[in-house]
């Protein structure tokens, strides 16, 4: 890419002379965008902003502090809604849809039916049970003998167990719900059961839990946008002077604005940081008694806590807050530091 | 760089006329000083090709460019042009003797070789090169003062508008910085000085403008 020197310097003089003669051009915009200066100048703020935050300690760790707090909720909610839909994601169980047939309904036909779902796709097989069986069953397990003996028929209908192929869980469960009123169509059923009610009521509490966490997540990260705004108001109106001076001396407001954007960065990241910190903190404190209750009902549960993955996303939601945040505070504040 | 005022007014928002039908033309090269009672206007003319604040009537031609054309965006960039010492925008005390005249070559984003080098020009030019490391506040008024021609000239302005540069310097010291503007003058920078002190203006022969009240009353040479 090496050009003649005789026509870079040509092309540097015509630049130069399109400078000085303001009648044809206005010199701001014979300016070309320099990239590299531009990250060369981005570099400097980035150390110089993080050095004016260290050089205020106690009043910069105290914003970060109030943000990490702010984010830690959020993210430890996070982590339990995680938890507990692995733990149900592994519940693995085979779900029955209970097939209450009309009790004028002929063996024949109740057999005939029992034969037409097996040899569905979607059902692993089908278990008949007769009046006889589950008056049987009935009598063993409910203690009513004497009143069933009493009565001068079997009260009973048939019952066909179906059990799909599907292991039900929190994904399947829309088919298996869907599966469940198929059956309950068929004119031959009287009553389809999904025995998966407490599945259902664990969706519903996950979804209400989900929502729980996204209302508190956007409140908390408006909180951390009016501290990050107002910790940067404040810096902005304390370098009130330099501001005046930058201006007096030819700085753009972008230009201006840079540091004060690199402090929210820093009050972001780090605010991220230490949330994530907080949050792995947490998560280990409760893990082992958390880990012996679950084990209760199902083995070989792990707690899981924040990985790696969810640390970078933290920090980088976190530092787009701060920067916003920042930005937000600081644009109109520097347009409205006029020089007089 | 070449200045032209026709028939400028400034009213403030008080409603304060500080300028009237001012007209005058610097010429590029040029050395003028501007004169008048307090309160006669002189500040508020130099912010005007600051574009500090804007005129409410007449023209203001820069190189030919009337300052109206100029959009909120063009306005840092206008400033690059033109080296100020204003009173009230003196140094930052959180920073040495040299960032402060640094400063308007960060601004404007030069690199650090030709920062440095620059900086050291300037405060020779001043007579300062030794206190670059110091903070402002350890030097003297006269100091200070100087430190604040560096910052302006540093970027080689092709204007330098002083107000009041010797404000409060004795004279001795007051001479050696209308001396110092008029060897910028001297290398073809356009240079204007407001000062009260009138018998200092008399000895440097150059062209005067006065102000009264808002209005050129006095535009010729003591020559
Ligand atoms: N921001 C302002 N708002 C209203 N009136 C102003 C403002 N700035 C200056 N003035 C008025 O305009 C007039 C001219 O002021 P200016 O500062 O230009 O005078 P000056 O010649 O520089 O005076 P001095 O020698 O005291 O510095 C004064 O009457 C002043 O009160
Ligand atoms: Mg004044």
């Amino acid at each position: 890419m090496a050009r003649p020197p005789q026509q870079r310097s040509a092309a540097q003089r015509g630049a130069t002379r399109q400078a000085h003669s303001a009648k044809q051009k206005p010199a701001w915009r014979a300016q070309g965008f320099d990239f590299k200066l531009y990250l060369r100048q981005h570099q400097a703020f980035l150390i110089e902003s993080l050095t004016r935050l260290l050089g205020h300690p106690l009043a910069s760790a105290m914003t970060i502090m109030v943000i990490a707090i702010s984010l830690s909720l959020p993210g430890g909610l996070f982590v339990l809604l995680k938890n507990v839909q692995s733990v149900t994601d592994r519940w693995e169980q085979q779900s029955v849809i209970s097939l209450y047939l009309f009790s004028q309904l002929e063996d024949t036909e109740a057999l005939s039916l029992s034969h037409q779902l097996s040899s569905r796709a979607d059902v692993l097989s089908v278990e008949y049970i007769s009046k006889e069986e589950g008056l049987r069953y009935f009598e063993q397990s409910s203690g009513y003998e004497q009143i069933m003996s009493t009565l001068p028929e079997n009260p009973l209908p048939i019952v066909l167990k179906v059990i799909p192929k599907a292991i039900v869980d929190l994904n399947t469960l829309p088919d298996l719900q869907a599966l469940r009123d198929h059956l309950q169509s068929l004119p031959q059923v009287e009553y389809a059961q999904l025995d998966a009610e407490w599945l259902q009521r664990l969706a519903t509490m996950i979804s209400f839990g989900e929502r729980f966490v996204y209302a508190i997540s956007a409140l908390l990260v408006i909180a951390v946008l009016l501290i990050v705004g107002n910790t940067i108001r404040m810096a902005v109106e304390s370098r009130r002077d330099e501001v005046l001076v930058m201006k007096l001396v030819g700085a753009t407001n972008s230009y201006i604005r840079r540091p004060f954007l690199y402090m929210g960065f820093w009050f972001g990241v780090l605010g991220g940081l230490f949330a994530s910190i907080c949050i792995l903190m947490l998560s280990w404190w409760v893990s082992s008694p958390a880990e012996q209750l679950i084990e209760l009902y199902h083995a070989g549960f792990e707690l899981q806590s924040f990985n790696a993955v969810e640390i970078i996303m933290c920090l980088t939601i976190s530092a787009v807050i701060g920067v916003f945040g920042s930005w937000v505070a600081v644009s109109r504040h520097i347009r409205d530091i006029e020089l007089q | 760089m070449e200045i032209e005022f026709q028939r400028v007014g400034k009213k403030y928002e008080s409603g304060h006329d500080a300028l009237s039908q001012v007209s005058f033309h610097l010429r590029q090269g040029e050395m003028a000083f501007l004169t008048g009672h307090s309160g006669a206007g002189k500040s508020t003319l130099m912010k005007l090709i600051m574009m500090i604040e804007r005129q409410t009537t007449g023209t203001i031609l820069v190189d030919g460019v009337d300052l109206r054309t100029l959009g909120k965006h063009a306005i840092p960039y206008h400033r690059r042009r033109v080296g100020v010492v204003f009173q009230n925008h003196q140094l930052l005390f959180d920073r040495s003797v040299f960032h402060n005249v640094a400063l308007p070559l960060q601004v404007s984003g030069a690199d650090d070789g030709q920062t440095g080098k620059r900086v050291r020009a300037a405060l020779d030019k001043v007579g300062l090169l030794g206190k670059e490391k110091l903070n402002p506040m350890a030097l003297s008024g006269g100091e200070q003062q100087r430190i604040g021609i560096a910052r302006a000239v540093v970027n080689k302005p092709q204007l330098l508008l002083a107000d009041e540069p010797t404000g409060n310097l004795d004279p001795r010291l007051s001479a050696e910085i209308m001396n110092l503007f008029q060897e910028f003058n001297r290398v073809g920078v356009t240079v204007m000085v407001a000062s009260h002190d009138l018998a200092l203006v008399a000895r440097m022969r150059h062209r005067v403008l006065t102000l009264n009240q808002g209005r050129m009353v006095n535009d010729g040479g003591f020559a």
